[in-house]
């Protein structure tokens, strides 16, 4: 395999790429710390028996209710764990515009490799389910 | 409150160790609380996503991280993740747990095999490989270039490491960074760094499977996986004041302890 690296053409320094991958990793690691921190106070507050779903919902489902106006604690918590699960994904896609912005097409390939194995495994693991 | 508190003692140990929370985070599940091998691995890959997202998104700012060495090697691991997960469903929980014991086993190895190493790894670097990458080293102040070498060897370990991975619901780092610090002759600093920002797609790739087959137990997984995250943070700055052989093999005892318990589990 010969992978012999090309100097970065891009106006954009590398840095402003690396910047938007930890802004993005940050967002989905606090934010979803937040969802499930959120899901165990109402949780608490509740008082309710701690039980789980008889199977997961599918994301789909968890933003239908997060939209409707009555959320429970089993839906914040999920939320939040699927959007920890994503968080890699959307770091994938950050990658692929990131390398494109670089202009450097061979990793914007991998990348796309990398985001595209992720996505069929993702809705394939979730037709299986269904 | 009680997987809380678990998931910050295992997450601590974890990163005081450099194993992450997954290699104490199983067994602790399995064993303390009696939960399914699945659901507790199910619930330790989500708390690796957490502490490899967390921590890579300190070191991509500083960029430590070979940013397109890791995106290569995400090929392999999640190769390797997917059909980690894929068998790991179609395996028995006994099954499950005796594999495990058997790579507690390992890690206690790789952990003597660190106590051994030098400390300063740094100097010599190679120039002639691909990747080019350089980053400073806060300890020293010094600017460390490199290259990377025998990188489809690499690739190979990254996809058993990915296999492990999704298998057992650890991170995978104790395979990649000896193998990227000594086969591709990247620096510890580096090594560690691609390998924990490789991890987070990794463990998501098997997260999915693991979601699927419904063994997510979100009053189980939340609180395992903020304590872990909190322990995470806690063990590294912990990490910064104490440093000691002895406590290494103290855990190492620890490890093999748990092995032989989940063995007979």
């Amino acid at each position: 395999m010969s992978l012999k690296m090309k100097p970065i053409k891009s106006p954009f320094p590398q840095h402003v790429v690396d910047r938007w991958i930890s802004h993005v990793l940050r967002f989905g690691v606090w934010g979803s710390a937040g969802l499930m921190v959120a899901g165990l106070f109402v949780h608490w507050l509740s008082r309710t028996a701690t039980l789980p779903p008889a199977e997961n919902p599918t994301p789909g489902e968890i933003l239908r209710r997060l939209c409707s106006t009555s959320i429970d604690d089993v839906t914040l918590m999920y939320a939040g764990l699927v959007l920890l699960m994503l968080t890699p994904v959307l770091r994938v896609l950050t990658s692929v515009v990131g390398f494109l912005v670089e202009r450097d097409r061979r990793f914007v390939a991998v990348s796309l490799v990398v985001l595209a194995m992720l996505l069929a495994e993702f809705f394939f693991s979730l037709r299986v389910a269904a | 409150m009680l997987l809380f508190f678990g998931g910050i003692v295992t997450g601590t140990f974890g990163a005081m160790l450099g194993l992450g929370g997954g290699v104490f985070l199983v067994p602790f599940l399995a064993l303390a609380f009696g939960l399914p091998m699945h659901q507790a691995i199910a619930t330790s890959i989500v708390a690796v996503i957490a502490t490899s997202s967390a921590g890579a998104a300190m070191n991509v700012e500083r960029q430590i991280v070979n940013l397109r060495l890791g995106m290569l090697l995400e090929i392999a691991t999640v190769c390797g993740a997917i059909f980690g997960g894929v068998t790991a469903n179609l395996l028995s929980g006994q099954t499950l747990a005796r594999i495990f014991a058997v790579l507690l086993l390992f890690v206690s190895f790789i952990m003597i095999w660190r106590t051994r190493r030098p400390k300063t790894e740094d100097g010599a670097t190679s120039q002639n490989g691909t990747f080019p990458s350089s980053f400073k080293d806060e300890a020293t102040g010094t600017v460390v270039s490199y290259t990377v070498r025998r990188v489809p060897l690499v690739m190979l370990v990254s996809i058993v490491a990915g296999n492990i991975s999704g298998l057992l619901g650890i991170g995978g780092g104790i395979f990649k960074v000896p193998a990227m610090h000594m086969i591709s002759g990247i620096p510890m600093k580096a090594a560690t760094a691609t390998s924990n920002f490789m991890i987070g797609v990794t463990a998501a790739a098997s997260a999915f499977i693991y979601f699927a087959h419904g063994h997510l137990n979100p009053f189980i997984a939340s609180p395992a996986v903020l304590g872990v995250l909190g322990g995470s943070f806690l063990g590294i700055s912990i990490n910064r004041k104490i440093k000691g052989t002895a406590l290494t093999w103290v855990f190492v005892v620890v490890l093999l302890l748990v092995s032989i318990k989940m063995f007979w589990r």
